[in-house]
Parts: structure tokens; sequence; C-alpha cells
């Protein structure tokens, strides 16, 4: 029973975090219609600095979390303004270059931090666990859960309910259309890439908790991210919630009851999708 | 006066014909002679670049004329690399015939089986679906230990092929020229492939798929066989490469290794013939003046190239060159039909 409830909240919190990465990375597919393979390498880019103002500083970790999350968006405004723009309406271009700069971006943080891996690390108040209706859990992995959970009602909140997610959510379906009713959709690209990127950021440090940091976290979290996209279906914050905790928990099942399978359980969770239901389970038209 | 005319009249086809050929001869005079005056370490980075100029063909055939961007490809190259290398670790075949017979069935089944699955989807969806295929092959090799020398992730120490000849034994220069050998052969194939009404067809649905099926075309079985074909030939250039680099890991298969073909078709140009093989001669040859110098910044040099080429040099290296080619045929190509 523990067990189970261990693993449950492992999966969870695992499965928040791939949605705090994978969310950016679907709405981004979604509005702009590009898949920015770019956003595991801002992930990383949070996850760093975090560690630069958490650990080695010794600052808190919350600040950590906060200029993490401002470091990937610079960054991701950065790709976005300076490259991305200039390639208007050619989204195999867009999408190349945003894989040239995952070496990029890699290459740098090693070159700036080296190439030795960073341990997982996490609040002073977070150590240990602390006792539920009588059963141990770990704080910092309720404290992911915590976090993904305001996230993503914040999200949804912004993409169902404020004047902003209506202009995104119109973008998606029909941009001219969207662009003709006087809308600046240049100025929206740029300030959900900026807030996809700031999420990124943060979720770097969040997830450090759980992962830590090294060289090639960059495409690892990408893969993840693009597993939660197919299975969840992109366009929506909900797709990317549901997907990321699918993910979580079949990959933590998956290791704890087939050991020798690892990996597999989440590709076979994406083919079963892809060959029934190949938009994902919540989502917008492709 | 007259005779001179019908003889000129005569000689203009087969002059025009040379002068049409002429950068084909060329390039082809280049690869036969120059790397024979080289040290014989730099015979092995012109070795390396046929196998990436193949491999990067492969996959122009599916990027440049179907339209269709793949981010799993070096799945195929990696599939059949692994297979001709379990081969030699497990059986002990070193046989050339056998080896890239089977490294192309093992490419074909990959690709059969990708192609499948990924063609269900289109946009988007497809690239992520090519990923993470090419990413569950990297775990399958990561995690099987049939794939891997003992105690070692990867397997290495592997051999030449043998060619079934007696008293031949392998020296840098004349395993060029082996390669260069296959690799010709396959250009050949891929320019046939790419001038036939297959090509054409694939060209065509890459520019508006919904007209090509309004003609009548069965764009999907295009496209299948398009990814099957362009997995054959991926397979045969990791076969190759197995026996160029006489090593192989996980990495062989994952996206570093996708990225490579596609960096080079992107900055030789898409879509067209030498494009691919004259990004992989710049790549090639940059990473290996990269490895006397920065080794470890390889990889920022390689990012950076790749985003100023997609700025700056869309079109490719080669549209320029054949631009060129034109301007100074218009200037100096003395003969007017």
């Amino acid at each position: 029973m523990e067990l189970v409830l261990a693993s449950l909240t492992n999966g969870i919190s695992f499965g928040m975090v791939l949605f705090l990465i994978a969310s950016g990375l679907s709405i981004v597919m979604g509005l702009m219609g590009i898949v920015n393979l770019a956003h595991g390498a801002l992930y990383m880019v949070g996850a760093y600095v975090g560690w630069t103002i958490a650990v080695q500083l010794k600052l808190n970790f919350w600040l950590g979390v906060f200029v993490g999350g401002i470091a990937g968006a610079l960054a991701g405004l950065l790709i976005e303004r300076a490259f991305i723009r200039r390639l208007y309406k050619q989204p195999n271009e867009q999408v190349l270059l945003t894989f040239g700069f995952v070496y990029i971006l890699s290459n740098l943080i090693i070159w700036i931090w080296g190439g030795h891996r960073r341990l997982q690390f996490t609040a002073p108040a977070l150590y240990g666990s602390m006792d539920v209706a009588g059963m141990p859990f770990a704080k910092d992995r309720l404290a992911i859960i915590g976090i993904g959970i305001i996230i993503a009602v914040i999200l949804w909140w912004l993409q169902e309910k404020t004047r902003f997610g209506a202009i995104v959510r119109a973008g998606m379906d029909n941009k001219e259309m969207t662009t003709g009713l006087g809308i600046n959709l240049e100025l929206v690209f740029t300030i959900v890439f900026f807030l996809a990127a700031f999420i990124a950021g943060a979720a770097g440090v969040i997830g450090a908790q759980l992962l830590g940091a090294y060289s090639w976290l960059g495409t690892d979290i990408l893969l993840w991210a693009l597993i939660v996209v197919v299975v969840g279906g992109l366009g929506s914050v909900q797709g990317a919630l549901l997907g990321g905790i699918a993910i979580g928990l079949i990959d933590t099942f998956g290791k704890a009851l087939f050991p020798q399978l690892a990996m597999f359980t989440i590709y076979l969770a994406m083919i079963v999708i892809l060959l029934a239901k190949p938009s994902g389970l919540l989502g917008r038209k492709a | 006066m007259t005779t001179n005319k019908i003889i000129e009249a005569i000689r203009q086809p087969w002059q025009l014909q040379l002068i049409r050929f002429s950068p084909y001869i060329a390039g082809a005079l280049i690869l036969v002679m120059l790397p024979a005056v080289m040290p014989s370490y730099v015979q092995t980075v012109w070795t390396r670049f046929l196998v990436f100029a193949l491999f990067a063909s492969s996959y122009d055939l599916i990027y440049g004329h179907a339209g269709l961007l793949s981010l799993g490809h070096a799945a195929y190259f990696g599939a059949a690399g692994y297979a001709v290398a379990a081969l030699i670790l497990h059986y002990n075949v070193d046989s050339l015939w056998i080896s890239l017979s089977l490294g192309i069935l093992i490419a074909v089944l990959v690709s059969a089986g990708f192609g499948f699955l990924a063609l269900r989807v289109s946009g988007m969806y497809f690239l992520l679906v090519t990923f993470a295929f090419g990413e569950a092959l990297y775990a399958f090799t990561w995690n099987m230990p049939w794939l891997s020398t003992p105690g070692m992730q990867g397997i290495a120490g592997l051999p030449r092929p043998s060619l079934g000849i007696p008293g031949f034994s392998w020296n840098t220069l004349n395993f060029y020229y082996f390669i260069l050998i296959i690799f010709l052969i396959c250009f050949f194939l891929v320019y046939r492939i790419m001038n036939s009404p297959f090509g054409h067809a694939l060209r065509g649905i890459r520019e508006g798929e919904s007209r090509m099926r309004a003609l009548g075309y069965n764009t999907w079985l295009y496209k299948y066989i398009a990814f099957i074909t362009t997995g054959a030939f991926a397979g045969v250039a990791g076969t190759l490469f197995i026996y160029y680099n006489r090593f192989i890991s996980p990495t062989h298969v994952s996206v570093t290794t996708s990225f490579m073909p596609m960096i080079m078709v992107i900055i030789g140009g898409s879509g067209t013939l030498l494009g691919p093989v004259i990004g992989a001669l710049v790549i090639v040859f940059t990473e290996y003046f990269a490895s006397l110098f920065t080794p470890e910044r390889w990889p920022l040099i390689l990012g950076a190239v790749f985003v100023a080429a997609i700025m700056y040099a869309r079109g490719g290296i080669s549209i320029h060159l054949s631009r060129l080619w034109k301007r100074l045929n218009n200037r100096y190509g003395s003969i007017k039909s």
C-alpha cells in the first residue's frame, strides 16, 4: 500500500513537471504552428540558473524558480524575436532553426557550468516527509504537485476565461480572421512564446527537485514533452495536463511493475494513442 | 564551308553534353584523384564524407522531395548499423554481401514499421512521432545487453568487411575507393528515382497533396514508398558507417545523428541532387577542422552554422553554385545553339 502510494506521488509529481514543460510547447504549437524543439533547452537553462541561485549562492529556492523562469523567458524571447520572427510562414525552417538552438544552448550551458551532473536540490523547508492521514509523503513531491495544480488552474483560467485567452484560441482556429479583426497577432505570438519560455525555465528549477541537471537534459525532457503532447493532444492546457499525468503515472508504474521494459511503456502508450486517436486524448485539430 | 557547318552541327550536342555534365565529371575526378595524394588520416575524412553524403542524400528524398520533415532518420541508419555489428559480434559474419543485404533489410523493416504509424498523422504530429520513434529505438539499443560488447555501451572492435577475394587486404585508400563505388551506385540510383515519374509525383505531393489526390494519385502510398526507399538508402549508409567507424553506440541511433543529414541537406540545398553531397562536404570537413582546434565547442559551431544557414542561405549552397555556373555558362559558354 505504501509502495503504491509512493509510486502514485512520484508519478503524479513527475507528471506535473511534464505538464509544465508540455503546456508551453503545446500552446506554442497550436498557436504558431511550430514545434519549438529548443523548449527542452530552455528548461535546461532554467535548471542550471536555478541551481546557481539556490545551491551555489545559497539563496532562496523560490527566488531560483523565478530567476530560472526569467532566464528561460529571455532566451526564448531572443529566439523568437531575432530568429523565428524572420522566417515568417516557413514552418519547416522555423522548426529546424529551433533545433539548432538545442545545440547552441546546451553547449553554452556546458561551457559555463561544466559537464558534471548536478544533484537534485530543493528548498530547505521541503526536505524529508510529512504524514497525511497516517501515510508518509515526501514534501518536495507534494510541493511539485501543488505548484502544478496552481499553474494548471492559472493557465486554464487564462485560456478559457480571459480576453487574451480568447484571442489565443481564435488565433489557433483562424489566423487570417483574427488578424482581420484588428488583433496584432505578432504581439500575441511574442507574449505567448515569452510566457511558455518562462514556464519552461521555471519548470526546470521545479523539476530539478526530481531530476537534477545534466548535459543532455535538454533533449531528454524535450522527448518526454513531445510524447506528452502526442498523448494529450496539442493546443490546450487540459490536454497537456491529462497527457502529463498519464505519462508520469504510466512511466512510474511501468518501471515499478516491469523494470526490464523501462522506457517502453510510454512508447507503447504513444503507439496505442496513435493507432486509436491520432489527434491525442484532448487535442484540437492539427 | 558547308562541311564545316555540318561538322559543327554534329559536334554541338556532344559538346553541349560535355558542358552540361562537366560539373559532375569534375566532381567525380576530384573524388577519384584528390584523396589518393593526401595523407591517410585525411583519406579517412573523405571516407566519412562519402558515408554522410549518402546518408544526407537518402534524407533529401524524404525531406527535399516528399516534403516530410522527419526527425528520426538516424533510426534506419542506426538499425542497419546495429544489425551488421551484431551479426559480426554474435555470429562472426563479416561478409560484405550478407551484411549489406541484412542492413538494407533491417532498415527497410524499421522504416516500413515507423512509416506506417507516422504517416497516420501529418504536419507537426508527423515530426513529433518520427522524433519519438527515433528515441524509442535509442532507448531500445541502450537497454538491450545483447546489443553491446560486454562491459561497454555499444559494439566496438569491428573489422572491415570481407569481400571474399583471396589475398586482399584493406588500407585506407582502397577502403575509400570501395566506399566511393557504392556511393556512386547509390547516387546514380537516387538520381534515377528523382527523375522518374515517382519522383515527380513526390514533388507534386509536396507542392499540393490534395491536388495530387484529385488527380487520382494514392498519395499515402507514394509517401509510404518514399519513406521505405529513404530507409533503404539510409540502411546502406548505416552499413558503410559500421565498416568505416568500426564502433557503434546508441548515439548513432539518436536525434544527435538524425540532425546530421538534416543540417547537410539544409546547408547544401534541399530537393537538389548535389545539395546533400555539398552539405556533407562542408559539415564533415568543418567537423574535422573543429576537432583539431576545439573539439568541445563543435556542437556550438555546428548549431551556429546551422542557424546561419537557415537565416541567410536558405536555398542552400548548391543553389548559389548552380546560379554561378549558369552565369559562367552564359558568359563563356561559347556554344550557342
